[in-house]
């Protein structure tokens, strides 16, 4: 930015091999139309929420139990709530015992209980959580819980009789059958992969034998022909259960520092204990000892060979039709075919208590499980990714959403793990390195799955990737993929492991728990108030403030149509008011802004006016650079003006308070991501309340109020709350722009003469089909890069008119509460 | 819907100086003929007007109002109206000295009564005869029990619910009718809106509005009201968990004892019985009235989470009834009833006539011992949630105009608009109509320039 005042950054260059939303093309035959068209299309379904061509996934891919059902029948009461009182039973103690757990798999535990820490632990691993504010949180069993609570390797009677303690009521009927079903069959058998040959295994050799006598497992396996006939026989083996996990911490054994947290939790709520029924601490122990125990136990297995060719065929007949899916567990020590790789964590490099109980999650038993891992924005996810990468020490290949995030994965590596400058190679469009001999690749995800004509260049690292066996595949953002792309990425690249990484699995579509079968089980899910309180993300004062609508605009705003609404909404002079003035009044304090919008014409107005950077869609990826390097460094720069695209990946330590003036519909992942802009953790400002502010402008009476309820729901449940702002206070005082009626009439005639300059966007915003294919228009470059302005668009009204016919049946289940 | 909201009508409870202020100055000056009455109102005084009875408490004659009141402007204001309340309630009177200046002098009466009740002499306020212990002796756990089962008896029957609401007789259904809390819909007594903000309001703040509401009947049945407030004010000063003996009491109070029972304020084994205990709820009447009114014999059992979310520690369905009124209840284990707050739900309550506040305090009173370790108990998230939810009913702003209309031309029409959005007093205008409407303070000049303007043409 040598050019002096920020003015220099408002130029906006578009061009056409801005990695994420172009490819390179060979050939010029193509017309612009259809180049546009295929990526508006490919981009609707990496992000859009509300994708409405997303694949009815063939009911083959998920087992039937998936979608079985959990309910009771119960009756209601005369206010209509759902009245349990007479099928369950209140137990003697029931004060001593911290849960109540409804007959449709909801699970109330409170917070303040003494036992609340060891019931916590359990219900995290078995259950969903739904909410978990102050005092009562509330879970969800559902069939992908229960799938990854005995992947991670609990049993089924230990569920039900820990839950039975637990319970401050008898255990409803249903909800035992409910586990039964969910866990008998699952987790049972394994797919191993060592010395390069695959395995199924069981601890369990009456299922094997079982499953053996299907004809169809028959022809799959393997059998050693070398003295002339079969052998029936099971292999025997032995399951060295040593956590594979080592980090730089001065205790030696994880078991150690397990078996030493949970004395504490025990030894701080001793004095509780009294009252505490015995039976609790009890089964808690003997689980706790069982968990240390499997670090020295050599638990027998058996397991027959597969033929590498058939496992498409036995995946599909033991997951569908015996209902026994495999779950996928890579063991790399003892992968001799593929090299390691020499990468390690540096010696300083400390992992937090939470990342590394995630990663326990992940190498428990001294393999590698596939799955995805929950933290909040900010919370070190992608140290968690280049941990599991060293632990792992095969070939990895890293998977980000755009091309920055691509360039901070990898000086995350750089910065946490010794690995050498050489072994790393981006694959984007921008940066292509040497991908042969790599150990380590980041790249993108529309960079695999892209399924048009790539260059030359690009097609022979493509070959390359397919035919490398990856160790450990990290997939970053896994919520906003949506799976069709995945299947494909999958399908591309052969990976023995595959480990999720996501802030909020959540989608306004519910597709979310499509990765359950795609990735693996969720292991493990971060509480975000309680990272709060213990000061590893920033404190946030979450506000939403209110802007009365001018009369002039709201005149307006009540007779367009509903495309025009929400720029009517967004350019509200009020609205631009309070961002001025919080803009201002921030930069007082020497705070690091970040200002989003959703709609171009508004970020543009927004930030020419108000003489500040901003970057979108067509910005080019060095100038993006270099806005986000001034940002962080140049005092001079304090606000940012961003669309969308900054939403995820986009690391921002310095960043502290957030202005969103106009947003997507109701998309509650936004909102979430969004926020994690300003979590990192604030050095220095342990003193206040809160270190980190975060508001919402909405404009009151508009659709946006209906959309700002739904989309705070998400980071509600997680304990946040939304404070009202009706009025800031001292707005009068400051010297803001649109304060005559004359400059606000001006601005309205800006805004209605829009439509025709900004119809691009106008469009996009309004409406965003997925008919692209029609859409036939001539435009500049700018217009055509442009474009992607439409990807993240949802409409919550078409999306919720259709969300029936989507619904998969693995999301119908437990629909209702 | 601001017609809406006006129309209901906010129940005001009033406190024991309201109350006696409304009552005729013969009512009154019996009233004090009882040491307890006077013991009871001069504790309900502001404490300046006690300082002013304390300090003339012994002067038989009329004392110049200067000497009471020091003329200090800068507490004038508080003198005043520490006078005027002695006034009003009759305790004293102005009276010319000798020398014609103003003078106070005090009720007589209450004198003497006060100055037994604070040096003690005179007959024992209640239960004169000593009595043998009681073989059925009751202690203060019962007593609370049975007085909130007694109370919530009554409750159960204004929320229409079954459950044990056979111990309501006439009476009670007499003083909730009288009230508006209830009204005959069809025959049957039903709630009103006002019944909805009663049942809102904590225990001891019901009780009293109740009484109030009782005592405006007792003349229509017959009995005497000073009789009855005497005793309520004697019963005020007896003993939790002491046993007391009706010997001595007249018809009339009996009466009022057997109605007082009903509504559980005292504990009476049988009907015959020459003992009753007073409870608690009876102890607290007058008492409890100024104090923070928490539900202290029973412990608070609603916990409002930030997500919305409610949780109420109950298996009363009495209380789960309550929290109906303005949540959306979701599911009923045997001890505790999760609930939502959601607009739908507030707005419905809003709508019944209940506010804002009275939701929010009844959050607030009845909250888990959870919730009180922290300040301020309710989230303010949902505290100004549950605000702006009313305010929103209430956008309409008022400004009071007069109309002009019948135009006979289009030129009038516009000359008179033209003058009024001249002089700034236009609110709006329909040219089409040719109606226009000018503010009030603006329409004197328009009406005196249209007259100009008539005279002028004709």
């Amino acid at each position: 930015m040598q050019r002096g005042g920020v003015d220099g950054y408002k130029v906006q260059t578009p061009t056409p091999n801005n990695e994420e939303f172009y490819f390179h093309y060979t050939s010029g035959s193509q017309v612009v139309e259809e180049r546009k068209s295929k990526k508006a299309k490919y981009e609707a379904e990496i992000n859009d929420d509300d994708d409405e061509e997303d694949e009815q996934i063939d009911k083959g891919a998920v087992p039937a139990s998936a979608s079985r059902e959990c309910v009771e029948v119960a009756p209601q009461d005369e206010f209509g709530a759902q009245d349990y009182r007479q099928s369950l039973e209140l137990k003697q103690d029931h004060k001593s015992r911290p849960i109540w757990i409804a007959p449709n798999g909801h699970v109330f535990l409170e917070s303040f209980s003494p036992v609340y820490r060891h019931a916590h632990d359990f219900l995290i691993a078995i259950s969903e959580p739904v909410c978990r504010p102050i005092h009562v949180h509330e879970y969800k069993l559902t069939a992908y819980s229960l799938y990854a609570a005995v992947s991670v390797g609990l049993q089924t009677n230990d569920i039900i009789e820990y839950l039975r303690r637990l319970c401050k009521t008898t255990l409803p009927s249903g909800i035992v059958e409910f586990i039964k079903l969910c866990t008998l069959s699952y987790g049972k058998v394994k797919l191993v992969l060592k010395h390069n040959r695959y395995f199924v295994e069981s601890q369990y050799p009456d299922v094997l034998q079982k499953l053996l006598k299907d004809h169809i497992i028959q022809l799959t396996r393997k059998r050693e022909l070398e003295d002339g006939e079969a052998s029936d026989e099971l292999i025997a083996g032995q399951l060295y259960g040593k956590s594979a996990l080592q980090l730089n911490k001065p205790v030696s054994k994880p078991g150690d520092l397990q078996a030493g947290t949970s004395a504490g939790v025990n030894g701080a709520t001793g004095e509780a204990n009294e009252d505490v029924p015995d039976d609790i601490f009890e089964l808690y122990d003997k689980m706790d000892k069982e968990d240390d125990d499997e670090d020295e136990a050599q638990l027998k297995t058996v397991s027959f060979e597969v033929n590498p060719e058939e496992i498409e065929t036995l995946q599909k007949r033991l997951c569908i039709e015996l209902e026994h899916p495999l779950l996928a567990e890579y063991d790399f020590r003892n992968d001799t075919l593929n090299p390691d790789v020499n990468i390690d964590l540096k010696p300083s490099t400390v992992l937090r208590p939470y990342q590394e109980k995630s990663l326990r999650k992940m190498f428990g038993n001294g393999r590698a499980r596939s799955g995805v891992i929950v933290l909040p924005c900010g919370a070190g996810k992608t140290l968690v990714g280049v941990t599991a990468a060293c632990t792992v020490r095969k070939r990895c290949i890293c998977l980000a959403t755009s091309g920055v995030a691509v360039e901070q994965w990898r000086s995350q590596f750089k910065m946490w793990s010794t690995v050498d400058d050489s072994l790393i190679c981006r694959f984007t469009s921008d940066a292509k390195d040497k991908p042969m001999g790599c150990a380590i690749c980041i790249s993108t995800y529309s960079m695999l799955a892209h399924s048009t004509k790539r260059s030359y260049e690009a097609e022979n690292v493509m070959k390359w990737l397919k035919t490398q066996e990856w160790g450990l595949m990290v997939l970053d953002e896994v919520q906003t993929i949506p799976a069709k792309m995945f299947r494909r990425v999958l399908t591309t690249v052969n990976a023995h492991c595959k480990l999720g990484l996501t802030a909020t699995l959540v989608r306004e579509d519910d597709k979310i728990a499509d990765l359950n079968f795609l990735i693996g089980p969720k292991l493990y899910e971060a509480n975000w108030m309680e990272l709060q309180n213990l000061g590893y993300i920033a404190r946030v004062q979450c506000a939403e403030v209110w802007c009365p609508m001018t009369p002039e605009f709201y005149r307006e705003y009540l007779s367009m149509k509903s495309q025009r609404k929400l720029l009517l909404s967004t350019m509200n002079p009020n609205k631009f008011r309070a961002c001025q003035f919080l803009i201002r009044y921030h930069e007082r304090r020497n705070d690091k802004i970040i200002v989003f919008s959703d709609n171009v014409f508004a970020l543009k107005h927004y930030a020419v006016k108000l003489n500040k950077p901003y970057l979108y869609g067509p910005t080019s990826q060095g100038e993006r650079l270099q806005i986000l390097q001034n940002f962080q460094h140049n005092p001079k720069v304090n606000t940012i003006f961003v669309s969308k695209v900054a939403d995820t990946s986009f690391d921002l330590p310095e960043a502290n308070v957030l202005i969103q003036i106009s947003a997507h519909g109701g998309s509650r992942r936004q909102e979430a991501q969004r926020l994690g802009r300003i979590l990192r953790a604030k050095k220095g400002s342990a003193a206040e309340e809160y270190n980190a502010y975060f508001y919402s402008l909405v404009s009151q009476d508009t659709n946006e109020m209906a959309f700002s309820l739904k989309r705070q729901r998400f980071l509600v449940n997680q304990g946040y709350s939304y404070k009202v702002i009706t009025k800031l206070e001292g707005m009068d005082q400051e010297d803001l722009f649109y304060r005559s009626k004359e400059e606000q009439v001006q601005l309205l005639q800006k805004v209605l003469a829009a439509t025709d300059e900004d119809a691009e966007e106008e469009r996009m915003l309004g409406e965003f089909p997925g008919k692209f294919s029609i859409n036939r228009k001539v435009g500049s470059m700018n217009s055509l890069s442009g474009a992607d302005d439409a990807i993240y668009m949802e409409y919550s009204g078409r999306g919720r008119s259709r969300k029936a016919e989507h619904v998969h049946p693995l999301f119908r289940k437990f629909k209702k509460p | 819907m601001a017609s809406n909201t006006s129309s209901m009508k906010k129940i005001v409870c009033k406190d024991l100086h309201s109350y006696l202020r409304t009552l005729p100055p013969t009512v009154l000056d019996r009233l004090y003929c009882h040491p307890a009455t006077c013991l009871a109102v001069f504790r309900d005084i502001p404490e300046l007007s006690r300082h002013y009875v304390m300090r003339i408490l012994y002067v038989e004659q009329a004392v110049a109002q200067a000497v009471v009141q020091h003329s200090n402007n800068k507490y004038f204001r508080e003198q005043f109206e520490a006078a005027a309340a002695l006034v009003e309630l009759r305790v004293w009177y102005e009276q010319p000295l000798p020398g014609g200046m103003p003078g106070w002098l005090l009720n007589h009466v209450f004198r003497t009564n006060l100055v037994t009740a604070l040096l003690g002499g005179g007959t024992s306020w209640i239960g004169s005869k000593d009595l043998t212990p009681d073989k059925y002796a009751k202690d203060i756990l019962f007593l609370d029990k049975y007085a909130l089962e007694r109370w919530e008896c009554v409750l159960h029957f204004m929320v229409g619910s079954n459950e044990g609401t056979d111990g309501v007789n006439k009476d009670i259904t007499d003083v909730l009718l009288h009230s508006g809390l209830m009204r005959v819909d069809d025959g049957e007594p039903s709630i009103t809106a006002e019944g909805f903000q009663f049942l809102l309001m904590d225990t001891s703040s019901q009780v009293w509005f109740f009484l109030l509401q009782y005592l405006d009947t007792v003349q229509s049945r017959g009995m005497d009201l000073v009789e009855c407030l005497a005793f309520l004010f004697q019963l005020s000063f007896s003993t939790l968990g002491k046993d007391y003996c009706t010997q001595g009491m007249s018809e009339n109070q009996l009466r009022f004892l057997q109605h007082l029972r009903e509504f559980g304020l005292v504990y009476q084994r049988k009907r015959k019985s020459h003992r009753y205990y007073p409870t608690r709820l009876a102890v607290n009447i007058v008492s409890g009235l100024s104090k923070s009114n928490i539900d202290t014999h029973r412990p608070g059992f609603i916990v409002v989470e930030t997500n919305y979310r409610v949780y109420a520690y109950t298996d009363s369905p009495l209380q789960v009834a309550l929290l109906a009124l303005f949540c959306e209840m979701l599911y009923r284990f045997p001890n505790m009833v999760a609930a939502n707050l959601s607009r739908s739900s507030v707005r419905e309550a809003l709508a019944r006539g209940i506010t804002a506040d009275q939701i929010l305090h009844f959050l607030q009173s009845h909250a888990h011992p959870e919730m009180l370790k922290k300040s301020p108990v309710v989230p303010p998230t949902i505290r100004d949630q549950v605000k702006l939810w009313e305010l929103e009913r209430d956008r309409f702003k008022f400004n009071d105009g007069v109309m002009y209309n019948q135009f006979l031309s289009q030129a009038d029409f516009e000359l008179l608009r033209n003058y009024a959005k001249d002089i700034g007093v236009l609110v709006w205008e329909m040219p089409e109509k040719r109606v226009l409407i000018v503010t009030k303070s603006g329409h004197d000049d328009v009406k005196k320039f249209w007259k100009r303007q008539k005279s002028s043409s004709s």
